[in-house]
């Protein structure tokens, strides 16, 4: 078959899509394939250049990004302006989803290190959701409080054995 | 001898730079004139193309948002498309039972109201000449000629304008059922697509917040328009009933004229209830029935249902202006689109106002004025 025609009749291959690459990722790994299209229809797909800051700490937040492609570091900036790296995070990895469902700001800064394909799940649209179809925005939701509860789970643990280790750093905090 | 030859050269120069400066304001200044006299057909000409979309465009506007809840809820069961067609289905059975139930009153109504309207506006002038007659017993220095010839010639025209534009706005009507349940449809289907679309512009550095806002924004416009609607239409029927207790003739006409005008927030009540007095004073004279009329459109809709049970449940203190604001919207909207610019100028002002303080509330919220949080303290 000709080039020109073949390009046109064929079908996008389904691992191109977005709602496949939601998928693939950890987060979203248990959705099945109804509530991973509602998914794919509530995401933002942004395109950053190398270098680029995607948000700054005290920005005030709405929403968590899923790396596509390229790669971005997380970092915290002290008042003297020096700049501490936090996380180095690539393709299906995530970020900034502690601001999901409540809004607060944001704690760290984040910015692109190569040009990066980011996609953004904000509160808005999850709210949307969850007025039009309750059933699919549980089941996102239960994914993301899944994580949540996971990441919060294991700082609580590291609390626990920082404190048995240096249990003279904690005594300001009891009062 | 160079000394000499350099004023010479700079004299050259200069006045080489004068000509190019010249030749460049000139330039500049026709290129202005062109761009300007361009800009200002081309305005004018989106102007005539937009002036026949902009009515049905802000009808269908408002009934989409009216129709949006009803639509959600159904979406859940049968889809968005599907959902939209379940609404119209039954908003298009209303409509019908009712004009089936109102065009043989209608018609009634119409025929005599054309015949009954000189009548009122001659009334009018009447009252107008008495009122004038007392004033100048009071204030002889007052020249009362011109105004009550305006008076009379404006009452003529609005007679005359009723009847005449009677076919004309038939087929604008026409048009405007055709054309608003189109976009209604569309809005309603695609506007969060719409939407999606303009945010994806906003540059990487702002989106987060350009959404969030747009998000926030929407919902408070959605509950001033769906809350400034709801009111309307009690009022509206509030008076009917009201109404309905007199002999008075015309309730319907009435109703729908105060519930229209009550969308003008301090001065609109007033406009309203300007035919109702004037119908109960001719056709009733001053008695019971005329203070039970002026009740009824006072202190019943306005200060009982309006003031005391509507506006606090229905409007936000968001969309509150000042009467300052109010009266300069009216006016404005009226110099630009008429009497349905002085409709939709009050809202429309309201609508900015609603933008301003949702970004000013934003702002304060998450303490963008400051800047950064320190982290450390």
């Amino acid at each position: 078959m000709n080039i020109l025609w073949g390009n046109i009749f064929r079908k996008k291959l389904e691992e191109e899509s977005l709602a496949f690459f939601l998928g693939a990722v950890p987060v979203f790994a248990e959705l099945g394939k109804r509530s991973r299209i509602q998914l794919e229809t509530l995401v933002h797909v942004r395109t950053y250049k190398a270098n680029e800051t995607i948000f700054e700490t005290g920005d005030p937040g709405s929403g968590m990004y899923v790396i596509r492609s390229g790669a971005v570091q997380v970092f915290e900036r002290s008042p003297a302006g020096t700049e501490r790296e936090v996380a180095r995070l690539g393709p299906k990895d995530f970020f900034g989803e502690s601001t999901l469902v409540v809004p607060a700001k944001r704690t760290a800064s984040a910015r692109t290190l190569e040009p990066t394909v980011l996609v953004g799940l904000f509160r808005a649209d999850i709210t949307d959701l969850a007025k039009r179809r309750p059933g699919a925005a549980y089941r996102i939701l239960l994914c993301i409080a899944k994580i949540v509860s996971e990441r919060l789970h294991v700082a609580d643990y590291e609390l626990l054995r920082l404190r048995q280790k240096h249990p003279e750093y904690f005594e300001d905090f009891r009062s | 001898m160079t000394p000499p030859s350099i004023p010479l050269t700079r004299q050259r120069n200069s006045r080489a730079q004068a000509a190019l400066l010249f030749v460049a304001l000139t330039a500049g200044i026709a290129t202005g004139l062109a761009i300007y006299s361009s800009a200002s057909a081309f305005i004018d000409l989106m102007r005539t193309a937009t002036a026949v979309l902009f009515l049905p465009l802000l009808l269908a506007l408002v009934l989409a948002f009216l129709l949006d809840p009803p639509v959600t809820v159904l979406e859940r069961r049968c889809g968005r498309s599907g959902a939209i067609f379940v609404v119209y289905l039954l908003v298009a059975a209303g409509v019908f039972l009712f004009f089936n139930w109102l065009i043989p009153h209608w018609q009634n109504a119409w025929t005599s109201l054309q015949a009954d309207l000189p009548r009122y506006t001659a009334r009018l002038t009447v009252y107008l000449r008495e009122l004038l007659d007392r004033m100048q017993a009071e204030f002889p220095f007052i020249d009362t000629h011109d105004l009550l010839g305006r008076a009379r010639s404006l009452g003529e025209e609005l007679v005359s304008g009723v009847i005449i534009s009677t076919p004309k706005s038939a087929l604008r009507i026409g048009g405007l059922m055709l054309m608003v349940p189109l976009f209604t449809f569309f809005f309603l289907r695609d506007g969060g697509r719409i939407l999606r679309g303009c945010i994806s512009l906003a540059p990487n550095r702002t989106f987060e917040m350009v959404h969030d806002l747009t998000n926030l924004i929407t919902a408070q416009l959605a509950h001033f328009i769906r809350g400034r609607i709801i009111e309307a239409t009690i009022v509206g029927l509030v008076i009917y009933i009201g109404l309905s207790f007199t002999d008075i003739r015309y309730t319907g006409f009435l109703a729908v004229f105060a519930g229209i005008t009550n969308l003008i927030p301090y001065i609109g009540p007033l406009v309203g209830m300007v035919p109702g007095v004037l119908v109960a004073l001719v056709d009733l004279g001053v008695g019971g029935q005329f203070w039970w009329i002026i009740i009824t459109y006072f202190v019943v809709a306005q200060v009982i249902v309006d003031n005391f049970i509507l506006i606090p449940i229905l409007i936000s203190r968001y969309s509150n202006l000042h009467p300052l604001w109010v009266i300069i919207a009216i006016v404005l909207g009226g110099k630009l689109y008429g009497v349905l610019g002085m409709i939709i100028g009050v809202p429309i002002a309201s609508t900015v106002k609603i933008v301003l303080s949702e970004i000013r509330q934003y702002r304060r919220s998450f303490s963008l004025v400051d800047g950064n949080i320190d982290l450390d303290s």
